[in-house]
């Protein structure tokens, strides 16, 4: 794909012009790295990953589905924002592209649509493992981006994705220089991010090292929130106390490691075991969603795991299990 | 048909659940148009003590006043609601239980014959509760969803995930990686983590979960350097008489040990 060049000391410039187009997301440095709204583009943070995910944009923790009145329904106005997010890692973009398969081509979800519609995606490309805790190397990562900006020492490359790509280019091609450069795939590659070991992990559902991961588990979700793939969700209504037949539908984010989060009528819960939804978890990110989508879930950020109370790491589990005989 | 009768009362507590009802006051109006407030003797003179459709009743059984009033609302009304941590798990009044009677008998006991032989009790010790609204002080608007649901029929289902659902939703990093002593992994949620949001721990005011891993909440403090005697404290503050599994838990030796939990059977592990 087509290939700029960005001189370092232009990088502040092209944010700014963002800026002046967009709503700018990126990380920043606080008590951790979170994605939030740009004022200063000084206040950016590559040197590491970011601790919360970027689905939170597209795919909220709180939202109005719609307003009723008695059996009127209304459907609130969902207005799209230009908005550029600057600084995904190859992770991040690639659990975009699998929230989108969920919310944009599995259903049409309106509501992630619409955050989804005008926003524009322009990568970091990690020259090393950002974090520890990283295996995105192992799960066969896609290109998904409008722009995507490699640092080469002395300079910046900045390779287009897409149209929306192309068309950001175009418009900022006074900051941008021509270059003969390419990215080969072999430059695509991070190193130090392959450590989950290839292998058929149905063979392991009933294996007893599960239990290296349920002792250290307290079920809390921290893992399925800070996960930049997990899309679960559960609804509920609010109504007024001035008209109880009008209210609010709205849905907020669940977790499959919870009780609740298979409760059904009778008080029956299917997934009461802490092993269960444990299992459950890497099952669904690793196996049952390549079944359906040709792709794990799983992008390999590690954030369900440096974000652990208790930091059980799923992947050296898996890579020390052994296929057990009876 | 009429609205629905309502009452509101308190046992042996702080009257704060009481006023946590009162509290939504943009609301209270509302609350008056919606159901029949018949009795709420903290703010009302004329409280008659007959035929309710649900009972609403904060603090614990502390003695034999107590428990007699508890019974005639019980007899007295459709539905029951425990309101508040006192009532849902014996809260810091039950810590009497822990500690010997010859350590606090001779203080004020000993002249007061109808607290002597009662132990300090949830609710739930004595008669049978249909709904648990816990916290101290429980939330405003989860008192009034209550009502609203009584009303319309669907009353919604106690919040029983960890606090730490809400607590990483609301975007805060865990205090337990800080080395604070946080309940919030063993502790029901649906207080929006308001504590957490202000930097200071859960004290686990909400009970605990049924699903709570109690095992690795020891160990976990322990690791942090906190001894076996701060743990018991800070886990009995406000979950009183509902973690009868402790003491096992602390020595290690725990097994099946079957408790209730807001009414349900438990076993824990």
């Amino acid at each position: 794909m087509e290939v700029l060049l960005l001189k370092k000391e232009r990088l502040n410039g092209f944010i700014e012009k963002l800026q002046q187009d967009f709503e700018v997301i990126a990380p920043l440095k606080g008590d951790v790295i979170r994605f939030l709204p740009l004022k200063n583009p000084d206040d950016i943070f590559l040197g590491k990953n970011a601790y919360f995910p970027i689905k939170e944009y597209f795919f909220k923790k709180n939202e109005v589905l719609f307003q009723f009145n008695g059996t009127k329904i209304i459907v609130p106005e969902l207005p799209s924002k230009k908005r550029a997010f600057f600084g995904l890692r190859r992770c991040d973009l690639n659990a975009i592209k699998h929230q989108d398969m969920v919310f944009m081509n599995d259903i049409h979800d309106p509501y992630y649509t619409a955050a989804r519609k005008d926003s524009y995606l322009i990568g970091y490309h990690c020259n090393t493992a950002p974090s520890p805790y990283c295996f995105c190397g192992s799960l066969e990562l896609a290109d998904y981006f409008d722009l995507m900006v490699y640092d080469k020492k002395d300079d910046f490359l900045v390779e287009i994705g897409s149209s929306k790509g192309k068309g950001m280019a175009k418009k900022y091609a006074s900051l941008f220089s021509k270059t003969s450069k390419k990215i080969s795939e072999e430059e695509k590659k991070i190193p130090g991010s392959d450590r989950l070991e290839k292998k058929d992990i149905s063979l392991f559902y009933n294996n007893s090292d599960w239990k290296k991961g349920t002792d250290l588990c307290l079920s809390c979700g921290a893992c399925t929130a800070l996960c930049p793939t997990c899309y679960c969700f559960e609804t509920h209504d609010e109504v007024k106390t001035s008209n109880i037949n009008e209210g609010e539908r709205k849905r907020n984010w669940s977790s499959c490691q919870l009780q609740e989060f298979t409760r059904v009528a009778g008080e029956h819960v299917y997934r009461k075991d802490r092993e269960e939804r444990f299992k459950h978890r890497i099952f669904h990110q690793l196996e049952y969603f390549k079944e359906k989508h040709k792709v794990p879930l799983c992008v390999g950020c590690g954030r369900c795991i440096e974000g652990c109370p208790t930091r059980i790491d799923f992947v050296d589990i898996l890579n020390n299990m052994k296929v057990e005989n009876g | 048909m009429g609205k629905l009768k309502v009452g509101v009362y308190g046992i042996t507590g702080c009257a704060g659940c009481q006023l946590s009802v009162i509290f939504n006051e943009d609301e209270i109006l509302d609350i008056v148009e919606l159901v029949d407030l018949r009795a709420f003797p903290f703010i009302k003179e004329v409280n008659p003590e007959e035929e309710f459709d649900c009972v609403i009743v904060e603090g614990l059984v502390a003695d034999r006043g107590d428990l007699k009033t508890l019974k005639m609302l019980r007899r007295n009304s459709k539905m029951l609601v425990s309101l508040g941590a006192c009532a849902c798990t014996g809260c810091v009044p039950a810590y009497r239980s822990f500690t010997l009677k010859e350590n606090y008998e001779h203080l004020l006991y000993r002249k007061m014959e109808e607290i002597k032989d009662v132990e300090p009790t949830p609710l739930d010790a004595h008669i049978l509760v249909d709904h648990y609204i816990p916290g101290c002080p429980p939330e405003k608007k989860e008192i009034l969803s209550f009502i609203k649901g009584l009303v319309r029929g669907s009353i919604p289902r106690p919040y029983q995930s960890p606090v730490c659902v809400e607590c990483r939703q609301n975007g805060n990093t865990c205090l337990l990686d800080q080395g604070k002593p946080c309940l919030g992994p063993i502790t029901a949620g649906g207080c929006h983590a308001v504590c957490i949001n202000g930097g200071f721990e859960c004290w686990g005011c909400r009970g605990p979960t049924e699903d709570m891993n109690l095992d690795l909440m020891v160990r976990m403090l322990r690791d942090r350097g906190f001894d076996d005697k701060f743990i018991n404290d800070r886990l009995r503050t406000f979950a009183g008489l509902k973690l009868p599994m402790l003491e096992k838990v602390m020595s290690g030796k725990a097994h099946k040990t079957e408790t209730t939990f807001r009414g349900v059977r438990v076993f824990y592990e």
